[in-house]
């Protein structure tokens, strides 16, 4: 849990130097793993080639694991590599994760998916103050400006459920609620008006797909846009196919996103799809009091029919 | 399919009188995939079937469409005749052109152009249709007879004597029902007890039936021919298989003085007991409720005096799991009472008959209790209040019954008779007295039955008041009856000293849980809904559950009796197979693609998605993928609905044919 009063009286950057102590946990417990072999691979961060960036790295090797960090470009939800899909990683044998509080969420979504068992990863959670949004500029410290959006409101800086907490939380300071702000903007509109937003949005989808590779709950073996036979969604860029497979996106991801904003990073065209699921996270957990990603669930909200379900929005 | 047939019929004028028939069959002639088309007066009747068989061959089809009624009606006789030219049954589709369409529309404009539409959604799908095998599975000759009243007995022992396998399941104490409560029935009045325990003793000693008696049914899972019943024996704090009945433990027990609802709480009953002496089984229980060693852990007498040591106060619930190839349910009715109802419930009391406060104001069935020699007073007709013998008794038809502003429109059926009844086990037994009966009319159908009104009327001189009764009320100790006598246009009032009130038939309470745990519908008042009213009369729509008795609807014994033995022989002829056929509309899962997240699994209501492990040549798991079980899929869709990638589709429901199916219009 986050001791508010020290939020309050933290500084406006934070401390970064408190991820130093995250690494270094990091490739302790990754090298202690993999010699006592516990471990086939440990899926962490290495440094990218340019300054200040950092890629997913599978590692397995304790010399290897040595060059795993944690900064604040440890960007990925790197809980997308232990889908079922993903076999020439779940291949490698039982495996060890980093993940911080966001990606902790999507871990749980899989173990209540079948995607994964809980007895077969080892979480290695860090304690994470916050990554830098796409753009930002990455020589200055984590502050107002250049922080990820989903950083400002985090309520899982402190990732719960793990194996290991590698470092710990600096002070943390308040940054302006931009994403409660966004939301509440978007629920102020008019049907019509909301229905114009996302339509100049998706019009500008280039149906790169970008999105979808990164969501670590777009799993499918064959997503249902890519069919053909029958066409469920067209599969050009066009108004009426983007339209369907916004909603196709929004509708098997309520209930399940886990919030890591991959897609809205990933996306070229930056369209807000962050802003899209988290209206239908806000929907799901007043109609059904439910969130995603807090603890595996046996059968989502959509899945499950309950009499006291709220169905006052059938009209 | 490619050459496809489609037949448009006429339904005699059902059709035709609205949709323009000649028009559709031109219509469909012209759809892609269409090879034959033509209109008929009667496609179901035998000239109408080989006329389909005809074109079949004639014209060398490979699909069919019958544009006519809805496919729950004939798509058995058409799959069938299309069966018997060679073709496999699954290609042949029912356009529903008389429900869906003819039936609720008048423009006969817009109706011809709306059947068109039918038909061309119908020839999409069946273009696209597979030729489908169908499936067999095992039955499980083995019954289960949900009720042990008069229903559930007759079936039991029916379907028992053809050599079956029979489990009944009985709530109460005892199996009998209300029945077992009756005095004398009509129209023939022999005594209840003495043509029912005979059954009764024939259910407890036939090889072939299991009886479970303080059970209840916990979980049903599985379909027709493979039932799996989860059964609860409520903890009878008495050793069945110790217990000798000998009834020291009755007799001993301190506590006597709880009110014996066999009785209808005029007498009174241990704490340790049997409903009543006749019951079957003759084993006691212990009513924990108020048993003073489950109360306060002191007493333990009935435990000390029992010589085989039967009585044990650990016993715990017992959850039974019996195989059943087919299900009866027999679980008869409850009375209405006058008494208030909840503020939310569409069913109203009687606050101008007292709401049940004035003593002697009684049911019919308390009634049944004082006329009966094995009830409270030993057959004598006393009155609850005081005990004195009436002499002016005035009965009341028609309580809650017909009484639309009370919440119940129909008719009870039983109460015309048994008041007529009442009447004269009344006159049998106190000679000088008057009986006066208040009905709206005498409903007295059936075989000698309204010889017995008559004969209450004019042999046992009970006087009909044709009229309501608007209140009744306690005057020192009487109770006043104010009422109208339509047929000549008076008020009439009468002080009575015994009130009996022919209370409506209702449904079990409760009865709507046990629906929804066997899958079965009821009405708005919770009977349960047999399939056809006329030609499935003791069918369920859900296949395999069969229905007996009053749990139906109000019904006497004679009735009772009949649809139990005929709910029993459907049951034989389900089990003179040792197969069943079933419809090939299953599921089905792509393997290729499915994902694995099991979300079908979840949702599947008969739990027919299992998880299947694909394993290469030498063994090592490749992946794990979901599977259905084409014995236990329902065909609901549910799955295929839920699928993310949409790797589960349903036989016949493809997701290629429903959109080929709009694409159509
Ligand atoms: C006052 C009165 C007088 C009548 N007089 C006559 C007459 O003279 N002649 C005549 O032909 N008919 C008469 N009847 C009608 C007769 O009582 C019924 O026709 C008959 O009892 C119907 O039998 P049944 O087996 O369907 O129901 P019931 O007798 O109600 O038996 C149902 C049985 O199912 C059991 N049960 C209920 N729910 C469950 C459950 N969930 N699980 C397990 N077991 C359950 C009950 O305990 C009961 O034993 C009279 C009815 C009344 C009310
Ligand atoms: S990443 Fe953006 S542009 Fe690409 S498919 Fe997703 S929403 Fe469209
Ligand atoms: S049977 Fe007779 S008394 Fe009973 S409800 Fe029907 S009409 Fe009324
Ligand atoms: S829902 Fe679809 S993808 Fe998921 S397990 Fe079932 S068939 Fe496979
Ligand atoms: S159609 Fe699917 S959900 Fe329905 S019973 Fe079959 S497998 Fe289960």
């Amino acid at each position: 849990m986050i001791d508010l009063a020290k939020k309050i009286e933290a500084p406006a950057t934070i401390d970064i130097t408190a991820y130093a102590g995250a690494t270094e946990a990091i490739r302790a417990e990754a090298a202690k793993l993999l010699t006592e072999g516990a471990v086939a691979a440990v899926i962490g961060y290495i440094p990218g080639r340019r300054n200040g960036t950092a890629i997913p790295a599978i590692v397995t090797s304790p010399e290897k694991a040595q060059e795993l960090i944690f900064s604040p470009a440890c960007v990925n939800n790197l809980a997308l590599y232990l889908t079922r899909a993903k076999k020439e990683v779940k291949g490698k044998g039982r495996l060890a994760v980093v993940a911080k509080g966001c990606d902790m969420r999507a871990l749980a979504g899989l173990m209540g998916e079948s995607q994964l068992k809980r007895e077969d990863v080892v979480i290695i959670g860090v304690a994470c103050a916050g990554v830098y949004g796409s753009g930002a500029d990455r020589d200055a410290p984590l502050a107002e400006k250049n922080i990820a959006r989903k950083c400002r409101e985090c309520r899982v800086h402190a990732p719960e459920g793990a194996d290991v907490v590698a470092g710990s939380l600096p002070p943390l300071p308040e940054f302006s609620p931009v994403e409660a702000e966004e939301l509440a903007r978007l629920e102020a509109m008019t049907p019509a008006a909301r229905w114009a937003f996302w339509k100049e949005h998706f019009s500008r989808c280039i149906r790169c797909m970008a999105c979808r590779s990164l969501c670590p709950f777009c799993y499918c073996e064959q997503c249902i846009c890519d069919r053909n036979r029958p066409q469920a969604v067209e599969a050009t860029p066009r108004p009426a196919g983007n339209m369907a497979w916004h909603i196709v996106r929004a509708m098997h991801l309520a209930g399940r996103c886990a919030g890591c904003a991959e897609c809205e990073r990933a996306c070229p065209m930056d369209i807000p799809l962050n802003l899209l699921n988290r209206k239908m996270a806000r929907e799901l957990k007043e109609l059904y009091g439910h969130e995603a990603g807090l603890e595996p669930k046996e059968k989502g909200p959509l899945n499950e029919y309950r009499e006291d379900d709220d169905q006052s929005f059938i009209k | 399919m490619s050459r496809i047939g489609v037949f448009v019929c006429h339904c005699g004028e059902n059709i035709s009188r609205t949709v323009d028939v000649e028009r559709v069959a031109q219509a469909a002639a012209r759809l892609p995939g269409v090879a034959y088309a033509t209109d008929y007066k009667y496609m179901c009747s035998d000239p109408g079937q080989s006329l389909l068989k005809k074109a079949i061959a004639e014209h060398n089809l490979d699909g069919v469409v019958v544009a006519a009624c809805s496919p729950r009606m004939h798509e058995k006789t058409f799959r069938k005749a299309a069966e018997a030219t060679g073709l496999n049954p699954f290609v042949c589709e029912m356009a529903n052109i008389r429900e869906h369409c003819s039936w609720v529309h008048e423009d006969r404009e817009e109706a011809t152009a709306k059947a068109i539409d039918i038909v061309k959604l119908m020839a999409a799908r069946v273009r696209r249709n597979r030729r489908l095998a169908a499936i067999t599975v095992p039955v499980t000759k083995r019954a289960l007879v949900i009720g042990g009243g008069i229903a559930g007995i007759q079936a039991a022992l029916d379907i028992a004597d053809a050599g079956h396998e029979v489990v009944l399941v009985e709530r109460e104490p005892s199996i009998g029902g209300h029945m077992a409560q009756l005095s004398e029935t009509f129209p023939t009045l022999d005594c209840s007890q003495c043509i029912m325990t005979p059954k009764m003793v024939d259910v407890a000693n036939h090889p072939k039936i299991t009886l479970h008696t303080y059970s209840e049914i916990e979980e049903v899972g599985g379909y027709i021919g493979n039932f799996q019943v989860t059964v609860r024996k409520k903890a009878r704090s008495v050793d069945m298989a110790k217990c000798t009945g000998c009834g020291v433990c009755m007799a001993k027990c301190p506590q006597k003085k709880i009110p014996n609802a066999f009785d209808k709480d005029m007498g009174t009953r241990p704490a340790i007991y049997v409903p009543f002496p006749q019951a079957v089984p003759n084993t006691p229980v212990i009513d924990r409720e108020n048993c003073t060693y489950f109360k306060s852990g002191k007493c333990g007498v009935c435990a000390k005096v029992c010589g085989p040591c039967a009585v044990d106060y650990t016993q715990q619930d017992e959850l039974v799991t019996e195989q059943i190839g087919a299900i009866v349910v027999a679980t008869g009715f409850d009375l209405y009472s006058i008494e208030p109802k909840p503020a939310d419930s569409p069913i109203q009391g009687y606050g101008e008959f007292g709401y049940g406060t004035i003593p002697d104001v009684i049911d019919g069935m308390t009634f049944e209790r004082l006329a009966s020699a094995s009830g409270p007073t030993g057959g004598k007709i006393l009155r609850p209040s005081d005990g004195k013998e009436p002499k002016e008794v005035v009965f009341i038809q028609c309580v809650g019954s017909r009484a639309r502003e009370k919440g119940i429109s129909y008719c009870s059926k039983i109460c015309c008779m048994y008041t007529a009844k009442h009447t004269m086990l009344y006159k049998h037994k106190v000679h000088d007295g008057q009986a006066y009966v208040f009905f709206m009319d005498a409903r007295t159908p059936g075989k000698n039955y309204d010889e017995f009104w008559r004969r209450a009327i004019e042999e046992e001189e009970a006087v009909y008041i044709r009229g309501m009764v608007s209140r009744l009320y306690q005057k020192g100790d009487k109770v006043v009856v104010m009422g109208s006598d339509i047929s000549v246009g008076i008020q009439v009032e009468i002080e009575a000293d015994l009130v009996v009130l022919a209370t409506a038939v209702q449904a079990r309470k409760g009865a709507d849980t046990l629906a929804q745990k066997l899958g079965i519908s009821y009405d708005k008042y919770n009977f349960y809904s047999e399939a056809h009213a006329k030609l499935k009369p003791v069918e369920c729509a859900t296949a395999g559950i069969y229905l007996a008795g009053a749990c139906q609807g109000p019904k006497d014994i004679p009735d009772t009796v009949s649809q139990a033995s005929a709910a029993a022989a459907k049951v034989m002829t389900l089990f003179a197979k040792d197969q069943l056929e079933r419809e090939p509309i299953v599921a089905r899962v792509n393997e290729r693609f499915c994902a694995a997240c099991f979300a079908c699994k979840k949702v599947c209501p008969y739990g027919a998605v299992e998880e299947k492990e694909i394993r290469d040549r030498q063994g090592n798991l490749i992946r794990v993928v979901a599977s259905v079980n084409p014995g236990v899929c329902g065909g609901c869709g549910t799955c295929q609905a839920t699928c993310p990638s949409k790797s589960v589709e349903l036989d016949g429901y493809t997701d290629e044919q429903v959109m080929a199916m709009i694409e159509a219009l």
